[in-house]
């Protein structure tokens, strides 16, 4: 399997494409990634440098470069983070128009915790993309949901509405997924320990549905691009259904969530009033351990083809 | 788990720097900060017309380091520097190593100066005079250096036209630097063109001289690849985490993951498509399967030597230079 991903770099840490990559790679995917930004760290460390790739080099390096000079065949092309909503429409408008065959996952990254990251014409942006464009999967988070649809999810119910409220705006999205949603699921019990996976798609006869996991009391940084890419494994490359797929991507992300805060020293308390629940406030995360858990993450390689006896003359190797 | 930073270029499609590089050591064990250097389309070799993207300036890679030296002041196990696209940006990576050694003598630095390969240049002139700064002077903080034979003769300012000249040469930048490994030395100062050359040489010791089989195909990214691998056994060595016991035995390790490797691209390559430079099918199929081959990088102990079928593994014939 191919993938093209489109959504930021950090040079230390796992957020963007390097949450995305690494996990892809280690279930035998074949990665593109085009950065839309190269940053030193994520913004949650407070500090961070860097810069953006600007909209031509973006254009070129994608139009000219992987698809008309080279001619790679993508299965999948994610986008997610992009600096600006005139990246994000350009880099649509080369989806649409040149790779209208590939599996199109987007992930609408706007913000997360009741706070945007982006600009609000970007907002827009993704409502008219989201409207206008097949698209195979979208992942948005409990935050996004919610500007997407005008619609508050507090408990099943609205969750619910919500989602026949996202497929009535957005029909041609195939499948949507709301990552992590922090709802009522004991009737009120503040005391809830619960967090919840809504989905829908791509049969929409049936009931939307949802997936019921146990929470880990921590923020991560980088775990909804986690979510999306594993998603995107299990969906694309193991041919599960959605339901099935949510699960098996839920169960893998807390793993992988837990081991990390069970390796994380020094876990900071989160002191952000917006996300603090009842109960004793959850410790913020910089990193995901992603390299610690690859043992959870990786399928083997198929054995390789026996190497055929060779009698070799000449060669040229490279360094 | 150790952090290593790897300041090299990056291209969306394919593997060659810090794409040949990353995988590998993360599948290793490596928490693996990229700091690119280019963000390209694709490499050179499939033709400077079908490159698109753009280089990292001087002042992005100046801030870019500071900010990471800043914050991380203290976090890098190793470094690794490798194609940088001007003379300004080897400039920029080399005072912040520099400043990040002296402030971590332990920490280990691979320098792999890029500059061309079999008497071509593929950077600016100007490039040269900073690369030597950085290899010939003792307080750079430089350890590992990987040229081919020929950076080696632009380090040295001397040609190589047999194995005295080569042994001075690696005399001469054994007085700054303590490793260095020639990736590939031309057959014709060995007298036996059936194989291609690597010499490996430990400051104060003789120099190891590996003799590879020949693979008739081209590839691209292999010297990134060893680059990486070769920090990940010298690290490994030097923390006693590794199974095998002299320098050697690492470095003939190495060739031997670059050569399953290389057995398991050319046997996954569609048909008989040789590469190419300039052709986008042959470039293709030079790609190294570095997704495929995730289950081989790392160390084979000794004793289960001959446990992958593709191609027994070996000790490269080798001998001591005298």
């Amino acid at each position: 399997m191919k993938a093209l991903l489109i959504q930021s770099h950090v040079v230390h840490g796992y957020v963007g494409n390097k949450a995305s990559s690494f996990p892809l790679q280690l279930r035998g995917w074949d990665v593109d990634a085009l950065n839309t930004v190269q940053y030193s760290n994520h913004p949650g460390y407070g500090f961070f440098s860097g810069f953006q790739y600007s909209e031509k080099v973006l254009r070129d390096t994608l139009l000219k470069g992987l698809i008309e000079s080279m001619d790679i065949h993508y299965d999948v092309v994610l986008t997610g983070y992009c600096p600006s909503g005139e990246i994000l429409e350009e880099m649509a408008r080369i989806i649409n128009s040149k790779m209208a065959h590939v599996k199109w996952v987007l992930d609408p990254v706007l913000g997360d915790n009741n706070r945007l990251y982006v600009s609000e014409t970007v907002v827009d942006v993704y409502r008219t993309l989201l409207r206008d464009n097949l698209v195979y999967l979208t992942t948005p988070n409990q935050f996004e949901m919610e500007l997407l649809t005008g619609t508050k999810i507090r408990d099943a119910p609205s969750l619910h509405e919500s989602l026949r409220r996202f497929h009535k705006l957005y029909p041609r999205v195939q499948r949507i997924v709301v990552t992590s949603i922090d709802m009522d699921t004991c009737g009120g019990d503040p005391r809830d320990t619960n967090y919840v996976v809504g989905y829908w798609g791509p049969d929409f006869t049936v009931d939307p549905s949802s997936h019921t996991i146990k929470k880990i009391n921590a923020l991560f940084n980088g775990s909804g691009d986690l979510f999306t890419a594993l998603l995107m494994d299990y969906s694309v490359a193991r041919e599960m259904h959605l339901g099935d797929a949510v699960t098996a991507t839920a169960t893998l992300t807390s793993q992988i969530l837990s081991r990390t805060c069970d390796l994380t020293p020094n876990r900071a308390q989160a002191t952000d009033p917006d996300v603090l629940v009842a109960g004793p406030a959850p410790v913020k995360v910089q990193d995901l351990k992603l390299i610690q858990c690859r043992d959870l993450i990786v399928l083997p390689a198929a054995d390789p083809p026996a190497d055929p006896v060779t009698t070799t003359t000449t060669t040229t190797i490279t360094t | 788990m150790p952090r290593l930073l790897a300041t090299q270029s990056h291209v969306v499609h394919g593997y060659v720097g810090n794409k040949a590089a990353t995988f590998p050591l993360q599948c290793l064990g490596w928490d693996v900060d990229c700091c690119n250097t280019v963000q390209f389309s694709n490499h050179t070799g499939y033709g400077m017309d079908k490159v698109f993207g753009t280089i990292t300036t001087q002042d992005q890679l100046n801030q870019l380091l500071s900010g990471l030296f800043q914050e991380f002041s203290k976090d890098y196990d190793a470094l690794l520097s490798g194609y940088l696209p001007n003379a300004e940006s080897v400039e920029c990576m080399g005072r912040h190593y520099s400043k990040f050694k002296r402030d971590n003598p332990n920490t280990l630095w691979l320098m792999d100066p890029v500059m061309g390969d079999e008497g071509e240049l593929y950077v600016n002139e100007d490039v040269i005079p900073k690369y030597r700064e950085l290899a010939l002077s003792s307080d750079s903080g430089v350890d590992i250096i990987t040229p081919n034979q020929f950076e080696l003769e632009i380090l040295c300012g001397k040609k190589i036209n047999s194995l005295s000249d080569l042994q001075s040469a690696l005399s001469f930048l054994h007085e700054s630097i303590p490793i260095i490994i020639v990736t590939s030395c031309t057959p014709k100062i060995f007298n036996d063109d059936g194989y291609i050359y690597c010499v490996a040489s430990m400051r104060n010791e003789q120099a190891r001289i590996f003799h590879i089989p020949l693979i008739d195909s081209y590839f691209t990214g292999v010297g990134d690849l060893f680059s990486a691998l070769i920090v990940d056994r010298v690290f490994k060595m030097l923390q006693n985490e590794s199974s095998l016991p002299s320098f050697e035995d690492q470095i003939n390790d190495v060739i031997n993951v670059i050569q399953r490797v290389l057995h398991v691209t050319k046997a996954l390559s569609s048909g008989d498509v040789k590469g190419k430079m300039g052709s986008v099918k042959g470039m293709k199929s030079a790609e190294l399967k570095i997704i495929e081959c995730r289950d081989l990088y790392d160390t084979t102990p000794l004793e289960k030597a001959n446990f992958y079928s593709i191609i027994n593994d070996q000790t490269f014939f080798h001998h001591k230079l005298e």
